[in-house]
């Protein structure tokens, strides 16, 4: 498992580090935002730079089961002592994966600015919980959406796919806010997006 | 262990509503070197792929190694080595990776054959595999199939693109295979010569069905070509049953015939014959009268009614 995730993290670098840049930016946002006393002139790039990191997260599944279909990677690596299955779960692992290394630093730089700048409220401490939760179930929603609409040849479904399905995740956030139910409609979505994935990536030809 | 490592019954594959396989059925035991044969698009590459797990079979079962092909173990593709045709490796990678890659997912790794495969090969560690020449992805591809030890080797007309030294190489090594205890190989090819020269059990494909399947030496016993010669012209009403092809001219009949036998012969005989001689076929020759279209239907019956 550990080879394949290794692969998967080696063949889409690019986009791994293109999701590093942009959670950097969005901690120099969030510093600024704070120093400043989070005037609203923030809210758009702090707003931009998250839907830039979901948009991120989709082509990075995306792009690791088109690079697959359009290169027959598995048809190679599944005939080594692997499973499609496997190839799959490394997929979503490094996905996982990728949203934490991401959001960890952010969250980590956001409680800090709290603790700094705010009083310490019950209110605030439960959005230091529900925030980055529902932030992290988004990101791996958007990586599941991607890794559902990759596993094709068509370039157009693979754009209108991320316009479409980032906005519907990401107007969740923008409609419902963060909490409770928000995060059972995304970890329904991320069952869903991934379990048809595995039905479709496992029963088709190679 | 298994004694039939592979196992393909009444196997049905459609694309697009044309039918590619047509209830194809056969064993291969274990040890045995088993050549598939077929004209372009006559299936073999199907078969190979849905024994393989990369193809779902419209009807059908197959096994490979005791198991399901539709639901095979890591451990059981482990176990299998395979040479796709046409070398699908990944092509942005450098040989170094790709190898580094496929001894990271193998079970075993035979790592002193392997260095001798490639040394043998010669292959450019550093250069990308899109970069190789046909011939040096066919013996990468080779060389990463047989590193892992396998109890199963398919090859899927792994010699195309090879030159002849290659080609050479490539068959003594596929005997060094075989030679090690219990390996079991299921090799497809076009080039019969080949498959002549290592295979002791042949199945011929035609039309997505699998009208040969047996030993190389039955296949040559049972196939007859004879050279007829008669005093006047050759007579039109000759009747024999299981007649591969005949074709004649003048006072001399060319009569591919099979399970030849002495009532046969003695048919023949009443027709007066100046001489009857029987001329030598190659598998090659063999395999030309068995993929007539004509002929398709009277071979299937002659070979599944006497084959083991």
């Amino acid at each position: 498992m550990l080879t394949l995730m290794r692969r998967e993290a080696y063949d889409n670098i690019v986009y791994l580090v293109g999701l590093g840049l942009v959670a950097a930016m969005l901690i120099v946002v969030l510093i600024s935002a704070a120093f400043e006393g989070m005037q609203e002139d923030y809210f758009l790039p702090l707003g931009l730079l998250t839907f830039l990191l979901l948009l991120g997260l989709y082509a990075l599944g995306a792009a690791q089961m088109y690079g697959d279909r359009a290169n027959r990677i598995s048809s190679l690596l599944t005939t080594q002592a692997v499973t499609r299955s496997r190839v799959l779960a490394a997929r979503a692992l490094v996905g996982l994966l990728a949203v934490l290394a991401v959001l960890l630093p952010v969250v980590v730089t956001a409680v800090v600015l709290l603790w700094a700048f705010l009083p310490p409220l019950d209110f605030y401490r439960r959005l230091l919980v529900e925030i980055p939760l529902t932030l992290a179930l988004t990101a791996f929603a958007c990586h599941s959406a991607g890794l559902l609409v990759g596993w094709t040849t068509n370039r157009i479904r693979l754009l209108a796919g991320a316009v479409l399905l980032v906005t519907a995740v990401a107007s969740l956030l923008w409609i419902k806010g963060f909490g409770p139910d928000v995060m059972a409609v995304l970890l329904l979505f991320i069952a869903a997006t991934l379990l048809r994935t595995w039905h479709t990536f496992t029963s088709t030809s190679l | 262990m298994n004694d039939n490592p592979i196992v393909v019954e009444n196997l049905v594959k459609y694309y697009e509503g044309r039918c590619v396989l047509d209830g194809v059925s056969f064993v291969v035991p274990r040890g045995c070197i088993f050549g598939l044969l077929g004209r372009n698009g006559s299936g073999k590459t199907t078969i190979i792929r849905i024994l393989l797990g990369l193809e779902p079979p419209t009807r059908g079962r197959t096994q490979v190694l005791g198991q399901d092909s539709t639901r095979l173990s890591a451990q059981t593709h482990g176990r299998v080595g395979y040479v796709a045709e046409g070398h699908h490796l990944i092509q942005s990678y450098k040989v170094r990776r790709l190898i580094s890659l496929c001894q990271g997912l193998s079970l075993r790794w035979n790592e002193e054959f392997f260095g001798h495969l490639m040394e043998t090969f010669r292959l450019p560690l550093d250069r990308k595999v899109k970069e190789l020449s046909t011939g040096m992805r066919a013996q990468l591809n080779l060389a990463l199939a047989m590193a892992i030890d396998p109890e199963l080797l398919v090859l899927d007309d792994p010699t195309l693109g090879l030159d002849t030294i290659a080609r050479r190489q490539f068959l003594e090594l596929a005997i060094d295979v075989i030679q090690r205890q219990g390996r079991t190989i299921l090799f497809s090819s076009h080039i019969l010569s080949d498959v002549e020269r290592i295979a002791d059990r042949i199945g011929v494909l035609v039309a997505g069905k699998l009208v040969v399947d047996c030993t190389l030496d039955e296949l040559k016993s049972r196939i007859k070509k004879l050279r007829v010669i008669f005093p006047e012209a050759a007579p039109p009403d000759l009747y024999l049953t299981e007649i591969v092809n005949q074709r004649q001219q003048g006072r001399e009949m060319v009569l591919t015939v099979a399970n030849w036998n002495p009532q046969k012969q003695a048919i023949l005989e009443t027709f007066r014959p100046e001489s009857c001689t029987e001329m030598p076929m190659s598998l090659e020759d063999i395999f030309i009268e068995c993929t007539r279209p004509a002929t398709a239907a009277v071979t299937e019956d002659v070979a599944r009614a006497s084959c083991p």
